[in-house]
């Protein structure tokens, strides 16, 4: 059994002098900076500016062109589609018929005309149509907080080409105006959000209506 | 044991922890030091965007953000001792690790790579097409924007502290917890965005699903990915105590990358097949898992031989068994072996604490820089009063 106490740890030879961490020797200070230390620096920053300027400005500079054709149907998870207008753009979703190889469509899909968007999404939800729009309005007056668009009026009723009854209320802010649509097939809540200039005329908010009543399930179109 | 041997056993041991840098302090505010202030930058702004997400999403989704938080801090407080369990060698400072985590957490996600992915992905989608976008951009985007987002923070971490990182294990400890900071706040805004898919009903149903599939899937993800990056970045750069090896470094740095975009594309590679979904992504998570241990063997055979160095003149001057030596800089089996030369229980718990506390006395060694400071006798004091079975009077 080894004995600490014997031999003589004293031996070992006394710590050596090491300087204090923030000293920077003489010969490698640059303006008061300790020059070894910029290059592995600016490396980091030049990642940081091509990884949060340039990739940014190069794809906003970037235009996109993908223009809804006659016949065009944008399909979302669990079986929702709905039949975009002709000439609008498509800035997020897919066509029917052209699902990603995962064989699931995207929650959400955007078109656009100039100034007028509509955006469909979809969800599970359990409850009426009625409920899905306060559920909306409660989510979207919590992460405006005020500001944006609210809802303005009392919810009406609308029914799509389909014959699906569903809620809907009108929507207003700063030099936008608008309406929020809900519907739920069986489990599945759809959220249909158009916006636009408050001055728009009675031709694009009839366009806009169209496309939300041509709103549908697959599943309960066979029905 | 002649006196010449001693000698240079103590020289050897000089050397060793001043190669290895293991026991010196680590000091966070150097304002002459140009990585300080870039590292405060870019970490300041990865947190105030952050924040800012979390509080404007915190009236809608505080249930589900609530919850996330929770387990995300559980689960990288357990992460952060399993990751203290494996490094029984030589030891960074902890405030180091700290640093590392904030900036895998808040510069490397929101500061760099969140910005880059959007930008790839909605690139990808003009380019290519919104099909092709979903199938295959998250694998070929994430891999380049991450990996060197968060691997980048490895390069400042070394300019901060080039007295401590010494090593490609120093790297991959450094960036498993780079890692672990990228996850944890991925994850909450995973769980954020899934709170929001029922239209804000249900949050704690929508977001649990996730939460716990991102802590299954965690355990091969950023964490692993980082480790062997920055451990082959150590290997690329090479240090004082690591020589450069260019091969061995390209080929770490680009095997999380391949992992990562593999595991993005997964969806796509599978199809529509559930089942071959799951049987891919058990496979992935099996074949990282390996090569991480690989890298883990790799990289730690050098702060074995460290400790070895370091507690070598212990044994010569008696103070350790050459028995406990060999387990102190072996693996897990060899002190596993050593505990279990021991017949009875109670001699096997003995041999642990005595092992744990020729640990303690090697930390105390390396802070004094191998000199015999009070704390380094007490320490051996204590190897000594353990191996006699003398309670503590402390």
């Amino acid at each position: 059994m080894p004995d600490p106490e014997t031999d003589v740890a004293s031996v070992a030879p006394p710590p050596k002098f090491e300087p204090d961490e923030r000293w920077v020797p003489a010969d490698e200070r640059w303006f008061g900076l300790d020059r070894r230390t910029v290059r592995p620096t600016l490396a980091v920053f030049a990642l940081a500016f091509v990884m949060s300027v340039v990739l940014p400005v190069v794809d906003a500079t970037v235009p996109y062109h993908d223009i809804v054709k006659a016949g065009d149907v944008l399909e979302l998870e669990g079986d929702v589609t709905f039949v975009p207008e002709a000439g609008w753009g498509i800035t997020s979703g897919l066509r029917a018929g052209q699902a990603p190889l995962s064989g699931e469509y995207p929650a959400t899909a955007t078109v656009e005309d100039g100034a007028m968007k509509l955006t469909v999404r979809t969800g599970q939800f359990h409850g009426d149509a009625n409920r899905l729009l306060d559920q909306i309005e409660t989510t979207s007056e919590a992460l405006n907080h005020g500001r944006g668009v609210h809802v303005t009026g009392t919810p009406t009723t609308i029914v799509t080409d389909q014959g699906k009854q569903g809620a809907r209320v009108r929507v207003t802010g700063p030099h936008t105006a608008g309406i929020i649509a809900a519907f739920v097939f069986g489990g599945r809540g759809v959220e249909a959000v158009a916006t636009g200039p408050s001055d728009a005329g009675a031709e694009p908010a009839a366009t806009v209506m169209r496309m939300i009543r041509s709103i549908s399930q697959t599943g309960e179109g066979k029905q | 044991m002649t006196t010449a041997t001693l000698s240079e056993l103590d020289h050897a041991r000089d050397v060793a922890l001043d190669r290895s840098g293991w026991g010196r302090r680590f000091v966070f505010y150097q304002p002459r030091n140009f990585a300080f202030w870039a590292y405060l930058l870019l970490v300041g702004i990865g947190f105030l965007a952050f924040i800012s997400t979390l509080a404007r999403e915190y009236d809608a989704y505080g249930e589900a953000i609530g919850l996330a938080v929770w387990s995300f801090a559980i689960y990288a407080a357990l992460f952060w001792w399993f990751t203290q369990h494996i490094d029984h060698y030589a030891k960074l400072p902890a405030k180091l690790m700290v640093v590392a985590f904030l900036w895998g957490g808040f510069a490397a996600t929101a500061a760099m790579a969140a910005n880059a992915n959007d930008a790839i992905l909605s690139l990808d989608g003009k380019t290519f097409g919104q099909v092709w976008a979903l199938n295959w951009g998250p694998g070929l985007a994430a891999p380049f924007t991450e990996e060197w987002a968060k691997g980048s923070g490895l390069l400042l971490l070394i300019a901060l502290a080039p007295r401590q990182v010494r090593t490609a294990f120093d790297g991959f400890i450094l960036g498993a917890f780079i890692g672990l900071g990228f996850q944890i706040v991925e994850d909450i805004s995973y769980a954020m965005t899934s709170a929001g898919t029922q239209f804000g009903a249900n949050q704690v149903g929508a977001s649990i699903g996730v939460i716990v599939l991102r802590m299954v899937s965690g355990v091969a993800a950023h964490v692993l990915y980082s480790a062997i990056f920055c451990a082959g970045l150590v290997y690329l750069l090479g240090r004082p105590a690591e020589p450069r090896n260019v091969g061995r470094g390209l080929l770490l740095i680009a095997i999380p990358m391949l992992l990562h975009g593999t595991w993005d594309s997964l969806g796509a590679i599978a199809g529509p097949s559930a089942l071959k979904l799951i049987g891919l992504l058990i496979a992935t998570i099996v074949v990282a898992i390996a090569i991480l241990v690989r890298v883990y063997k790799l990289t730690v055979k050098r702060e074995q031989d460290f400790v070895r160095d370091v507690m070598a003149p212990e044994e010569a001057r008696n103070v350790i068994t050459a028995a406990e030596l060999y387990a102190m800089a072996g693996n897990r089996k060899a002190r596993k072996a050593y505990r279990k030369a021991n017949r009875t229980r109670r001699e096997r718990k003995r041999a642990r604490y005595v092992l744990n506390a020729a640990y303690a006395l090697a930390e105390e060694l390396a802070a004094a820089r191998g000199g015999d400071t009070d704390q380094v006798r007490f320490a051996r004091s204590e190897v000594a009063r353990i191996r006699a079975g003398v309670p503590s009077q402390w």
